[in-house]
């Protein structure tokens, strides 16, 4: 049984300029007696106020402009943001894919990068040991496993990173942007590939701009604007709502 | 204190390992019993204004250990990839260093060679471990951003694996202290042994000083540059190129610096001689007080340093 619940949650995103993140300021304000003043600093409200629940069988799609707080929101599911206000509780094991090629080292041969990888994704010994095979079919790469990855081709590079990232299995599943790899033949394979994962997960949060993934993969969808939660429920309602939104804003 | 605070629990990782099984969707009525069987790891209760226990990170960080190995091994490869010597390098240049400097400063110190070339060599391979443990840490979090952004690691991970990967270069610089040894014929007998115990606690020490320089340089980019020139400022004035009575008067300055103590209890015994009670003390002193100012300022920023990034 997953859960996710967040209540009230903000995130304050504080922006350093060259000169109000150099010790020199602080040192300089604090002369008179006045240490607390922080009066330099800006901060980007990336979050405002979000609360939400998603239980077993969720697939939320987080859909919005550039800059509405989807990565952030995906940030705070990881545990990595923390909120600044309010709170959240998840229970289950989070997998994370914001960018699958986390980790690779360029120096390390291939069968090496899927121990390096692993054990960052957090995949126990056995999970590594069972999962060779699978990304070695998987990628095609052949004798190339034994070669540096610095020498693979782009393609062979992520289609590499994105076998060892999917080995998981994982009970609340995030993306951000389902990722595009190597050419579109290989990218069909990587997409159901990517689709056994979503179904094994228990809940699964995706940001995107694609309508079309979101209407494969979800039963819900979410909507970020400025950073607050402005629909959540229904795909085709959410969708509808923000189209009008969007056409308003073409209009004006 | 407005700092947004969490309580993580998690044993091996939050991204887990025990490859949970599925199970069909429960009716809700079963689905709140059900979710108080969620393993404690797989638990994240966060919200601003609760607090951590003092020293979680850096005990999680600890039980990850075979992560931060992992990273530090693979950055040194990454340094010396396709480099014949590799680490080796180091060896030779340190070599080539200390014979050069401990062969004209024994002169200008009138000190006979063969007392000087081996105290100069012991206390600059201890030395340069210092230093580079405690310059490289100020990059601790921002060479590992893109980890820290996109999984939830403790923080100490990243400080355990600089000093990791700096030990592994420091046993490199190491083996110049060999013959030596044996050129010299100094006499370490089994003293030579504490070395060891004495060598973990500059270790212990490194994890401290590492954390404290990791914060300060996210936050005030300035730190590294500062650090810097502090530790060339203390190689000038901790004993290594002169023994402590070359001072004179000054020797108050060698007592008063906890550095000077640290390199004492490692390179003392590797010459045969006792480490000083004082010594002992001073380094355990600075390793008691350091963790607790290191993680009292730990536990007020961690819930920030994320967004200093």
């Amino acid at each position: 049984m997953a859960r996710i619940s967040l209540t009230h949650v903000s995130v304050e995103i504080p922006v350093f300029d060259v000169s109000s993140a150099s010790l020199r300021k602080v040192l300089l304000g604090s002369v008179g007696g006045q240490f607390n003043r922080t009066g330099s600093q800006v901060l980007v409200r990336a979050l405002k106020d979000v609360s939400f629940e998603a239980h077993d069988g969720d697939r939320i799609g987080v859909i919005g402009r550039n800059g509405s707080g989807k990565t952030t929101l995906l940030r705070v599911l990881t545990d990595v943001y923390p909120p600044t206000e309010g709170s959240i509780e998840i229970s289950g094991r989070v997998s994370p894919m914001f960018d699958a090629t986390l980790g690779m080292s360029p120096d390390a041969t291939g069968m090496e990068n899927i121990r390096i990888c692993g054990m960052l994704w957090g995949l126990s010994d056995e999970q590594i040991a069972q999962g060779i095979d699978d990304v070695v079919a998987f990628t095609e790469l052949g004798d190339y496993m034994n070669v540096p990855v610095r020498t693979y081709s782009t393609g062979m590079f992520l289609r590499l990173a994105f076998a060892i990232a999917t080995l998981r299995e994982p009970e609340i599943l995030l993306l951000d942007e389902v990722i595009g790899v190597g050419d579109a033949a290989f990218f069909e394979k990587a997409y159901a590939r990517l689709i056994g994962m979503v179904r094994q997960s228990r809940i699964l949060v995706v940001a995107s701009h694609g309508e079309k993934i979101i209407r494969d993969l979800c039963n819900k969808a979410m909507w970020l604007d400025g950073g607050t939660l402005k629909e959540f429920g229904d795909v085709d309602y959410v969708f509808a709502a923000y189209r009008k939104e969007l056409a308003k804003g073409a209009a004006a | 204190m407005g700092g947004p605070v969490l309580r993580v629990r998690q044993g091996k990782g939050l991204l887990g390992d025990d490859g949970g099984v599925m199970e069909a969707v429960r009716p809700a009525s079963e689905a709140a019993r059900a979710s108080e069987r969620v393993p404690r790891e797989h638990r994240v209760v966060r919200s601003a204004g609760r607090r951590d226990p003092l020293g979680l990170d850096l005990y999680e960080g600890m039980v990850q250990w075979r992560l931060w190995a992992m990273l530090g091994w693979s950055d040194i490869r990454q340094r010396y990839r396709r480099s014949t010597l590799g680490p080796f390098w180091i060896t030779l240049s340190t070599g080539i260093f200390i014979l050069a400097l401990g062969l004209i400063y024994g002169r200008l110190l009138r000190m006979e060679t063969a007392t000087f070339l081996p105290y100069f060599a012991v206390g600059y391979i201890i030395w340069t471990f210092v230093s580079s443990a405690t310059i490289d840490a100020c990059n601790a979090f921002l060479e590992g951003e893109r980890i820290i952004k996109q999984i939830k690691r403790p923080f100490s991970v990243f400080v355990l694996r600089v000093v990791w990967r700096n030990f592994v270069v420091f046993l490199h610089t190491a083996i110049v202290f060999l013959p030596i040894l044996i050129f010299f014929h100094v006499d370490t007998g089994f003293t030579a042994l504490l070395a060891i115990p004495a060598f973990a606690l500059l270790l212990l020490n490194q994890v401290w000083v590492g954390l404290v320089v990791a914060i300060l340089n996210t936050r005030f980019r300035d730190v590294l540059q500062m650090v810097t020139t502090a530790v060339q400022i203390l190689f000038f004035s901790t004993p290594i190129m002169y023994p402590v009575d070359a001072l004179g008067d000054a020797a108050i300055l060698a007592h008063i610096n906890p550095v000077h103590h640290f390199i004492e209890i490692v390179r003392a015994p590797l010459l045969g001689k006792m480490p000083a009670l004082e010594s002992w003390l001073v380094a355990w002193v600075t390793i008691l007080v350091g963790f607790l100012v290191a993680l009292l300022l730990f536990r007020r920023v961690d819930r920030r340093i994320v967004y200093w990034l």
